[in-house]
């Protein structure tokens, strides 16, 4: 037996590998990138053959994992849930084509948001799918769980969502385990292109199977103890009962235990979709009323035929937006029992406590790019370069660069170099030279950059585009990319330069160079402006190239210094305003900047920024 | 066994050690046979900006700690454990990282008086800087959290879990900076 106080992801990926699951493929994103990390470690300590692989993108992910399930293999594809949006196009058609091997797809989501651009709910991209999706209540729950879809999985031949909330993925679990075995099932993949390759006229067979499926499955998950359950007792009828499921059944758990209150009933459907038809109807029947609580849209509320005794979000009594934290989650409960003329339950919760909070005007931490970061500079320079231009940007750390000024938009994955163009063409029309700089990072621009870029080149849009590489996925936990060649489980991949990548797309201005370096960086930027304005111009690449300060720390900077501050310092706050490294900060005793040398990494960029050459290098004491 | 879960809440800065801190806490906690559930914040939010963990000692269900349920506060910084207060229970211990000479601030301190809530302070963020290590502050406050009475662990138990879950290089020093914390006055 091994144990070991497990994160929700390393539950997940435990759970793969016990039942067998012979290819794990991913693309990192909070919460989930660690389940494949958890993946690699759990398979070399137990020395298994599983294939593990970060993808270049959640639809690279899915198709790879799609094409080892239909020979016959366990595979499951790991993602956040607007990667899934990424593998859409590929979830939808697995759907009608079904498997052979038992498929899992893992949408973490971000009921918050917490790290994502939208709170959508997994839930409803299984729906649209039409395929059965699973929502573990802890890491525990999602460690079986991972088991149990291969088996619906391979039962009724369909790709399963696995869709554990924030809150199970890093939420953190005692777990214990038996070795693990390696399945042995070898890739068998049998010709039938009526299937595998079919046509609109047998998409609509496909789609009648489907349809059959979950009618199926809606009947298996009836009684899918424990994870479709609930406690009425026969014959007894109730004022309210609570149908949740996932992390809110977690917490309802705990509410109603705490409370005392086992008055309320509580439906938890751990496999929501298909519903559940007969087990919920048995369940509201025997309730005056039902409320809903599920995060993080509204799944099986929609799905309840008959909805006149049901509350939920559709009635206002849950809010539409948001993570349902237990405070908020005991409110949500109190208030409808009072509204009910029912005991409400006893908040220990202190408005007192929130009113002092608030009245202390706390600070507003908002996340900052790392002392040291070569992103900072690069976008102080960008800014201090062209102001006035609309600087387009992407998914990442140096999505930060909102801090600097040096981000305008943020829309999805690979944005930064659409949007440049399309930008860049609704101004062209007007004839308006509208000066833009996209801003994105290596792994993003492997990710979703090339076809932005094929299609900016080949429509003649003009911008420049700075790709800011610092050789790793930073901001998801420092994932190797195509540029480094190494692979998921630490192995030597094929390196692909981005030089590579770019010239292939058609860019014939392109330069490296090291952020770190504001004057050399200023100087290119020029050239690179006006490369965009003339007339055979087009656009303009930089990659702006240094390593990630967390994941190199010594490489990153090389010759460290002690920086200080001069007498000539006017505390005019340009340095803390514009290039906002978290080590400069305005003492007002000295009523001048001042250097946090606990937090100082000593890179020493900082002096290049000061008007008044104020920040100097300081004699190592 | 149904007794009284034991929750924390731990804030702090991103890149102070709340992570690490947590994993102490609860590798400790397993070791003394507690179930434990623990919640942690990762991503955007690591990179500076407030960063909770919440641990759960006993038989729970969920992972997060409700509002008015933490019987203790762990802060890494004055203004940290000033925003997560909604988290204590009446009668909970408050155990924060000083900074200023001013903590709690009068309109705090009459609150936590009225809720039987005990607030104790020591500048763990200096110690662990005068010790050449002043990304340990986390480790010089566990050192601190072990003196007081209600502490559910001892000194000597973190200790171990410390020296078992410390990389090599770094067990000496983060050894020296919770024994500093762990001997510390509070005033």
């Amino acid at each position: 037996m091994t144990e070991d106080f497990l994160l929700g992801n390393g539950a997940i990926a435990l759970g793969l590998l016990e039942a067998g699951c012979q290819v794990v493929t991913s693309y990192p994103g909070t919460p989930s990138s660690e389940i494949l990390p958890e993946v690699v470690r759990l398979k070399k300590a137990e020395k298994l053959n599983t294939y593990v692989e970060w993808s270049t993108n959640e639809k690279v992910a899915l198709d790879n994992a799609f094409a080892a399930a239909i020979t016959g293999k366990r595979t499951a594809c790991c993602m956040k849930q607007v990667g899934l949006n990424v593998a859409a196009d590929s979830l939808m058609s697995a759907a009608y084509l079904g498997t052979v091997g038992g498929m899992v797809i893992i949408s973490c989501d971000d009921p918050g948001p917490h790290s994502s651009q939208t709170e959508q709910d997994t839930r409803l991209m299984a729906r649209l799918a039409k395929v059965p999706v699973l929502d573990p209540a802890t890491p525990q729950e999602a460690r079986e769980m991972a088991g149990i879809a291969f088996n619906i999985s391979e039962t009724f031949s369909v790709p399963v969502i696995l869709r554990p909330a924030i809150r199970v993925c890093h939420a953190r679990q005692n777990m214990k385990w038996a070795a693990l075995l390696d399945r042995d099932t070898k890739a068998s993949f049998k010709k039938d292109p009526m299937r595998w390759a079919a046509t609109p006229k047998f998409r609509f067979r496909l789609h009648q199977e489907l349809n059959q499926k979950l009618k199926d499955i809606s009947q298996h998950f009836d009684s899918l103890q424990p994870f479709n359950s609930h406690n009425l007792e026969p014959e007894k009828h109730y004022p309210l009962g609570v149908i949740s499921g996932g992390v809110p059944y977690a917490v309802i758990q705990d509410i109603l235990s705490d409370a005392g209150r086992d008055d309320i009933p509580l439906l938890k459907l751990g496999a929501p979709y298909p519903l559940p038809q007969k087990l919920a109807d048995e369940f509201v029947t025997a309730c005056d009323k039902v409320l809903v609580v599920e995060e993080t849209d509204t799944l099986i509320e929609y799905l309840l035929r008959d909805r006149s005794k049901v509350l939920g979000r559709l009635s206002g009594d849950v809010p539409l937006e948001g993570e349902l934290i237990p405070e908020r989650i005991e409110q949500i409960i109190s208030q409808v029992l009072s509204g009910m003329r029912l005991h409400p339950l006893s908040i220990k919760a202190s408005r007192e406590a929130q009113d002092i909070v608030a009245g202390l005007d706390l600070p507003i931490r908002r996340p900052t790019l790392c002392p040291g970061c070569p992103h900072r500079s690069a976008f102080y320079t960008i800014r201090k370069t062209r102001p006035k231009a609309i600087f387009t940007s992407d998914i990442g750390c140096y999505t930060l660069g909102l801090n600097l000024g040096g981000v305008d938009t943020c829309l999805d994955m690979g944005a930064a170099i659409t949007m440049a163009s399309g930008l860049y063409h609704a101004h062209a029309q007007d004839e308006v030279q509208q000066p833009i700089v996209a801003t994105i990072g290596d792994s993003t621009f492997y990710h979703s950059g090339t076809a932005g870029l094929l299609s900016a080149v080949y429509n003649d849009a003009r911008f420049v585009l700075v790709v800011l590489d610092n050789q790793t996925t930073a901001m998801t936990g420092m994932q190797p990319t195509p540029g480094l060649g190494v692979r998921a489980d630490g192995s030597q991949g094929k390196t692909i330069p981005l030089e590579r990548v770019i010239k292939g797309c058609g860019i014939e201005f392109l330069e490296v160079l090291d952020p770190y370096d504001i004057k050399g960086m200023r100087a290119t930027l020029k050239r690179a402006f006006d490369y965009t304005k003339a007339p055979d111009g087009g656009i303009a690449v930089i990659i702006a190239r240094h390593p990630c300060i967390i994941a190199y720390r010594d490489l990153a900077v090389a010759n460290r210094i002690k920086v200080g501050i001069s007498d000539d310092c006017i505390a005019c706050n340009h340095c803390i305003d514009r290039f906002e490294c978290p080590a400069l900060f305005h003492d007002p005793v000295r009523e001048k900047t001042a250097i946090d040398q606990a937090l100082c990494i000593g890179c020493g960029v900082c002096l290049e920024v000061c008007p008044k050459s104020a920040i100097i290098e300081m004699d190592i004491e | 066994m149904n007794m009284k879960p034991i929750n924390f809440v731990i804030g702090g800065l991103g890149g102070q050690g709340i992570l690490f801190m947590t994993k102490i806490l609860a590798k400790t906690a397993l070791q003394k046979g507690f179930k434990v559930m623990g919640a942690e914040t990762h991503g955007m939010a690591q990179r500076g900006g407030s960063v909770i963990s919440h641990l759960r000692l006993g038989d729970v269900k969920s992972s997060l700690v409700k509002a008015g349920d933490a019987d203790f506060l762990l802060a890494l910084e004055e203004n940290e454990a000033y925003r997560n207060l909604p988290f204590l229970a009446k009668q909970g211990v408050l155990c924060s990282n000083r900074s200023s000479g001013n903590f709690p601030l009068p309109e705090v301190e009459g609150y936590l008086r009225k809720g039987g809530i005990t607030c104790h302070s020591i500048e763990a963020g200096r110690l662990s800087f005068e010790l050449g290590a002043p990304m340990s502050t986390n480790l010089a406050l566990l050192g601190y959290f072990t003196t007081l009475d209600k502490s559910p662990f001892t000194r000597e138990e973190f200790r171990k879990t410390i020296e078992e879950m410390s990389p090599d290089v770094y067990k000496e020093i983060n050894l020296k900076v919770f024994d500093k914390g762990a001997s510390a006055e509070e005033k």
